[in-house]
């Protein structure tokens, strides 16, 4: 590594931002020089994504000064903040739905024969932006026919596409499967060595030390240090953000398996998922392990009654479950936690309420008449129990932090009451302490005698919950693991395929 | 900013914004009272003009209170309101001969059906919605020139009953205590139902979320094709409802009878402050945004600015009241409008 000559890409120097009640970002100065990679971290709410929302031009009321390349410039507009060449990605993806890939890779800047569009090098440059991040999609595709990844990976071509010379990335793997988080990495050392500065925001603490030269850690709007990775610890991080030592770990209690609850058989979705047969019982925690593409997420939207089955059969405690629509299986009891926070998570425009009772509008009414009074001290009690912050049902969801939506998002269906719950990286987004809190949700869940289906990229939480994981790939299933065989390594060395012949389906 | 927003989910902040509309309302009297006042335009501050401005006002308030759950759905509008006005209005005068009761039903039935078809294939078939309900409108069109060949038909050339036609003529004439109209009692019970089903029943909390993110709502289990079915349902019936009143009111059933209400009930809903993005306003305000729109007819006559002046000028105010509307929204930060 050379030594800094270039100097700092971003300086900003004692910004603040606040909403109605809160001080969001407080007095803070921050730092990137040219071709850095600088980690950004802290609990949920700390202040993170509204630190940088700033730099990105969200805001026309921030104090304080910015200056970029040494030069003081206002960002009071995206376009403003695109002009001096700052790049966002988004913890919330951003792309335009119903729109092709080419369209929003190259937003702004299609190219033109005379006053048409050149479709052939529209095309043909929308292809070298996504293969610079290892896609081969047709880029015609609308982004609503893509997977959640896959979109994550779109987002990013797009912002390389805009050439920028600082680029923020808000959790950008947290959407990510392992082989494409590698493939991410790569990029950003080629960016770094390009004199790019990133700003990395994550909460997933080994990434940090994998990619990161400094760290600035938050806590409560504030900054709490700025550190070169070789200077601390892991420990030392986690002390700095939430003021305590907190551990990752899982405590197993007892746990007492019930009779079967949910039997599958001979499941297929062509083109998905084929011939997959298991079952679940009471009071169980079955883990599904897969690479990104493996067919877990269609798997679950089947079971949810999202999709349709093409062959197969699905009971639920011996009775044949054909439902048509998620209606039909939340009112036999299977509900489905969405790995899509934004789109079909969440009604960001309105409140945590609102949200958390949407599932149980029915049970919350007497014949026609809803009562959110009925329903307000069960959003009271999960928020407490999920530790949402701010504590306040009347708050609009989209006003949360991250991870404080993802909180959310579990509340909804902690309230439902489900025999069968269906979770899909339940824990996306949200903190060490968050994790810890969300996890031992789902244990208490478990407990009460839910059967849980866990589908999640993050191993060790995979290990920690399930009692049983199935390992999927290429849309079968292939094996199964009792919790004793399971560990980080014999579940990814299952998900590639016992030999690793073949590469990421 | 944002607690504006949060606000604007209590009760209270829904009637705040709502008396908003009413200080509208209350302006554009000021504004003709003050033309009378210099001799710009007379008779406005009579009786009897009050009268007709409440009496317009009902009827576009009672096909505005039903599009708004359609609006409020986030399905912006339904376009086959005038025809279906029309339509209803010649069946229930056809169908006069066999008595009034079954004449309306029968007109009734004619609404509900056209409101399912409407909702089953845009919450169903996820057909456009304007789109969709333009060429219903179109086609609702060329069936009633297939039947009634262009004429108009008026309610005692068809050999009906002379009680029956008496009844159908007079009904929507009765006025409570010498006043009222039964078009402006009709629409206040509108209202209040209206409001009372889009605030307290399970209905009206689907209908808001499916308004705000109709995906959130399907994947928390809500059943949107329903929620969207019923919107299009009380829209086509509440159009009916006005039609009938329309024909009653002229004597005459006509292609035209229901032209403009289309336009007039969206003018109406979005002045009342609900958003076409859907999810946000409340019936309260619609019955405002009735109000104001039956003032602006009024005043207009008055100055003997013609009909389709007047149009223009309902044009513009409503697309400054979309565009407030938006750019409201993007402030504070949501521009999914
Ligand atoms: N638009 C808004 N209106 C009101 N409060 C907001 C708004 N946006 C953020 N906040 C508040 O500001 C604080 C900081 O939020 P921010 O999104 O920056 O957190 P974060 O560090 O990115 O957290 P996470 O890790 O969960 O993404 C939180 O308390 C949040 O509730
Ligand atoms: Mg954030």
């Amino acid at each position: 590594m050379e030594e800094r000559e270039i100097g700092l890409a971003l300086e900003m120097k004692r910004v603040s931002k606040r909403f109605p009640g809160t001080i969001a970002v407080d007095d803070v100065s921050f730092e990137v020089y040219a071709g850095e990679v600088h980690a950004l971290v802290g609990e949920n709410g700390a202040g993170k994504s509204t630190l940088m929302k700033m730099l990105a031009g969200s805001f026309d009321d921030y104090t304080g000064q910015i200056c970029i390349n040494g030069k003081e410039v206002k960002l009071h507009s995206p376009t403003q903040a695109k002009k001096y060449g700052i790049g966002m990605i988004y913890q919330e993806l951003s792309l335009a739905r119903p729109i092709s890939i080419i369209e929003n890779l190259l937003a702004g800047r299609l190219p033109r024969k005379g006053p048409l569009l050149d479709k052939a090098r529209a095309r043909s440059q929308a292809k070298g932006l996504l293969a610079h991040v290892g896609l081969d999609l047709d880029p015609e595709l609308p982004i609503e026919d893509i997977s959640q990844h896959e979109a994550q990976l779109v987002e990013i071509a797009k912002v390389l596409g805009n050439g920028p010379c600082i680029l923020v990335m808000d959790e950008p793997t947290s959407a990510l499967s392992r082989e494409e988080v590698e493939r991410l990495f790569q990029i950003i050392v080629q960016l770094k060595n390009r004199g790019i500065a990133v700003v990395y925001i994550s909460h997933h603490l080994p990434e940090i030390f994998r990619i990161a030269d400094r760290v600035t850690v938050m806590r409560d709007g504030k900054k709490i240090a700025t550190k070169p990775i070789g200077e601390v610890t892991r420990e030392e991080i986690v002390q700095m953000m939430v003021g305590r030592s907190v551990k990752e770990f899982y405590k197993r209690d007892e746990r007492k398996i019930g009779e079967t609850r949910l039997k599958v058989s001979g499941l297929s979705r062509f083109g998905f998922f084929h011939d997959v047969s298991f079952e679940a019982r009471r009071g169980e925690t079955l883990g599904i392990c897969g690479l990104s593409g493996a067919g877990r997420s269609e798997l679950a939207k089947v079971l949810a009654g999202l999709d349709r089955a093409d062959e197969g059969r699905i009971e639920l405690d011996g009775a044949e479950v054909r439902s048509g629509t998620m209606a039909d299986a939340l009112s036999r009891g299977i509900a489905y936690l969405t790995e899509d926070r934004k789109h079909e998570g969440l009604a960001l425009r309105l409140t945590v309420g609102e949200n958390i009772m949407a599932p149980i509008v029915d049970r919350l009414s007497s014949g026609s008449v809803f009562s959110k009074a009925k329903g307000a001290p069960l959003a009271a009690e999960l928020i407490g129990e999920l530790d949402i912050y701010p504590p306040d049902p009347e708050r609009t969801v989209g006003n949360l932090s991250g991870g404080n939506q993802q909180k959310v998002l579990l509340a909804k269906w902690l309230a439902s009451k489900p025999k069968v719950l269906i979770l899909d990286e339940p824990t996306r987004g949200v903190d060490i302490g968050a994790k810890m809190t969300i996890h031992s949700s789902i244990e208490k869940l478990a407990r009460e005698g839910c059967t849980v289906l866990l589908i999640s990229s993050d191993l060790p939480e995979l290990v920690g919950l399930s009692d049983r994981v199935m390992i999927m790939r290429k849309g079968h299933f292939t094996r199964e693991m009792g919790f004793g065989e399971c560990s980080e390594e014999s579940l990814l060395l299952a998900a590639n395929g016992a030999l690793g012949a073949e590469g990421g389906a | 900013m944002a607690d504006d927003r949060s606000l604007g989910s209590s009760s209270v902040g829904r009637l705040v914004s709502a008396a908003g509309v009413y200080g509208i309302a209350a302006l554009f009297l000021a504004v003709g009272a003050l033309l009378q006042a210099t001799g710009i335009i007379r008779g406005f501050l009579t009786i009897q003009n009050m009268l007709n401005i409440v009496d317009a006002a009902a009827l576009v308030g009672i096909v505005a209170v039903g599009m708004a759950f359609v609006t409020y759905s986030g399905h912006f509008a339904d376009m086959s309101v005038p025809t279906t006005m029309g339509f209803t209005g010649y069946v229930c005068i056809e169908l006069l001969r066999y008595g009034f009761i079954p004449a309306v039903i029968v007109a009734l039935a004619i609404g509900l059906l056209i409101g399912l078809m409407n909702g089953f294939v845009v919450g169903k078939l996820k057909a456009n919605p304007i789109i969709w309900t333009l060429a219903v409108n179109y086609v609702t069109m060329g069936v009633i020139r297939l039947i009634w060949v262009n004429k108009q038909i008026y309610p005692d050339m068809r050999g009906s009953g002379q009680k029956a036609v008496e009844l159908f003529d007079n009904i929507y004439r009765l006025r409570f205590f010498n006043l009222i109209g039964l078009p402006v009692v009709m629409l206040l019970v509108l209202v209040v139902a209206g409001q009372f089903v889009m605030t307290k029943t399970s209905f009206g909390v689907k209908l808001k979320l499916t308004g705000s993110s109709l995906r959130a709502a399907k994947f928390s289990g809500i059943s949107v094709e329903r929620v969207i079915t019923t919107a299009f349902v009380l829209t086509a019936l509440t159009a009916t409802i006005a039609g009938l009143a329309v024909t009653s009111l002229s004597r005459v059933g006509a292609w035209y009878n229901g032209a403009g209400y289309d336009f007039k009930a969206v003018t109406a809903i979005v002045i009342g402050g609900m958003t076409l993005a859907g999810g946000r306003g409340s019936i309260l305000g619609v019955l405002g945004g009735s109000l104001i729109i039956g003032l602006l007819n009024n005043v207009l006559t008055l100055l003997g600015v013609g009909t389709f002046s007047q149009d223009m000028i309902r044009g513009a105010i409503f697309i400054v009241v979309v565009g407030i509307n938006a750019k409201s929204l993007r402030s504070l930060g949501r521009d999914d409008a």
